[in-house]
């Protein structure tokens, strides 16, 4: 079921499948090899049904005239590898990186403290988000949150709230978080396209990446490497969180948001395996973003909520960003601002 | 106590359709769910055809129990698979994980929006009081509490379809077997009931929700 390439092709022929609006199960076509074999056994071994049985085994849709999809097919197996996989690995392994990757931040909070201004603000505010820019950015994480919480709701709600909460408050908050997560969805993946569209440009991969992801951004010592308007960690985040996971998240998720295109179980075990597993690394890396652009670096969160940076913030973490402006290359809008209202900020 | 089981008889069941028809009118289904339905392999091909009943075969080790993420599903005390209405959120799990198709779900508004799972109940009814409107209205007839079995096979005009104490059914079967010298494979028990290992053991038991 975890076959790479098959997932992919299959999320392309979804993709292809939710454009075209429809796609129909395949035509009921008995097996002839299997139905004369079932002859042949009647008289040769009269009581022998073994073609019979394996032609209900293969899956295909057989003579029923009750209506509805998948109604002829008696029995599916690829349930029980869909529970497993759920149940299983993605459960323990997703739980517990999402917990190691809380507690990891939390250490590092800890030992380390935010990272500060190591110089003193000087007054100059230079642009660094404009009002679309954040309009965009906070479209995109409020419904990532959403999103991300009532999914694990729904994921760990049995195993972590129901032992807590009793059955029926579980029964409402998830009910509220299928609705929430249903509705929220495409808000979402609106949000989400254009929030790949807005800030792309800026993310392309830059030579003086290169140093910094050989250095981790500094982690590894030898202070913060110069970078360009964005550094490689949050390039990482843009390509491989955003823009993979955020489609592979929303293309699995419209398969299973509208079970009314005729697909079929499997289609949706599928959807919902990869959904999940997805999902999950996605948060993890958003977690790592959310802390960096929160409590893990002062002014960062100040900078996506007002659009504004000190002067002295743009040159300790965005060096060739802050030598472009300077001599010209990128027009920013400036501001002055009172000093002693940044020095508390900062 | 009984374990519950349906065996459906393929050398038997001739796609009357007797079965979905005695479910849905006994049990007041909902307009668009058929907790039974007959499926026909070969259909019209003289020598290959072979009809068998299905509907939730309340298995042993059931996977909708597992995945269901409100826990709202559990056995009866005689292995009956049951569930909450109350407290079912139709999110659709138990449908891709249930082999035999058996959860089915009323559409609620657009989109394909699926409202509060329905399946067979083993005529058992579900969690309410025995025999109480409220059960008859979410989950239908509770026979099982009256001490009858379920209606579709105590209506299957040729008994291919037997529902009742596993060991009870499959010793009715045997016999048949014995007689007719063929046709002895018992449909779909391996999947719901595990690998036949002399005697079942019991369903674990569970308190309600």
């Amino acid at each position: 079921m975890a076959n790479l390439a098959r997932v992919l092709g299959w999320v392309g022929v979804v993709a292809a499948f939710i454009l075209a609006g429809a796609a129909h199960a395949q035509p009921v076509s008995s097996n002839q090899e299997l139905i004369q074999q079932q002859q042949q056994r009647r008289s040769e071994q009269p009581g022998n049904n073994a073609p019979v049985w394996r032609e209900i085994r293969s899956g295909q849709p057989q003579f029923n005239s009750v209506p509805g999809r998948e109604s002829g097919v008696l029995i599916v197996s690829s349930g029980q590898t869909w529970r497993a996989l759920r149940d299983g690995p993605i459960m323990r392994y997703g739980g517990w990186l999402l917990v190691a990757v809380v507690v990891a931040i939390a250490l590092y909070f800890l030992l380390r403290g935010p990272i500060r201004l190591r110089g003193k603000p000087t007054g100059r505010m230079i642009e660094r988000f404009g009002g679309f820019e954040r309009f965009v950015h906070w479209s995109v994480a409020i419904t990532f949150c959403i999103m991300a919480i009532t999914g694990l709701v729904i994921l760990f709600g049995k195993v972590v709230l129901l032992p807590l909460t009793g059955h029926v408050f579980l029964s409402w908050l998830a009910a509220l978080s299928k609705y929430l997560h249903n509705f929220v969805a495409l808000l979402f993946i609106l949000s989400l396209i254009v929030t790949i569209i807005t800030f792309m440009r800026d993310n392309l991969l830059q030579a003086a990446d290169r140093k910094w992801i050989a250095t981790a951004g500094g982690l590894l010592g030898g202070g913060e490497v110069p970078s360009g308007r964005f550094n490689a960690g949050e390039k990482g985040w843009f390509w491989i969180g955003v823009l993979i996971l955020g489609i592979v998240v929303s293309i699995t998720g419209l398969v299973l948001l509208f079970p009314n295109f005729d697909q079929t179980r499997e289609t949706m075990q599928i959807a919902n395996i990869v959904h999940a597993i997805a999902a999950v690394l996605f948060m993890a890396l958003g977690l790592g973003h959310i802390y960096m652009g929160t409590i893990g670096m002062a002014g960062a969160y100040r900078s996506m909520r007002t659009g504004y940076v000190d002067e002295t913030w743009a040159k300790e973490h965005h060096a060739l960003w802050y030598e472009d402006i300077k001599s010209g290359k990128i027009q920013a809008k400036t501001e002055q601002s009172a000093l002693g209202e940044l020095q508390r900020q900062h | 106590m009984a374990r519950m089981k349906f065996l459906c008889d393929a050398e038997r069941c001739i796609a009357c359709n007797g079965c979905v028809t005695a479910c849905k009118n006994e049990n007041e289904v909902p307009w668009g769910v058929n907790r039974r339905r007959v499926v026909t392999v070969n259909d019209g091909v003289p020598g290959a055809e072979k009809s068998i009943s299905v509907a939730c075969m309340h298995c042993s080790d059931a996977p909708c129990i597992a995945v269901c993420p409100v826990d709202c599903m559990y056995h009866t005390e005689q292995g009956v698979v049951l569930h909450d209405k109350d407290l079912c959120i139709g999110c659709g799990y138990c449908f891709y994980a249930c082999p035999f198709g058996a959860p089915q779900f009323p559409q609620e508004g657009a989109f394909g929006l699926r409202g509060k799972m329905d399946k067979c109940t083993f005529c058992a009814g579900g969690p309410e009081a025995d025999g109480s409107q409220a059960e008859f209205e979410k989950y239908g007839r509770n026979r099982l509490a009256e001490g009858k079995l379920p209606l579709c096979a105590e209506m299957c005009s040729t008994k291919a379809l037997l529902a009742g104490d596993g060991d009870v059914i499959a010793d009715i079967f045997r016999q048949r077997v014995t007689v007719r010298g063929k046709g002895s494979e018992v449909w779909g028990w391996g999947t719901a009931y595990g690998p036949p290992k002399g005697g079942q053991k019991p369903a674990p038991e569970r308190s309600k929700p």
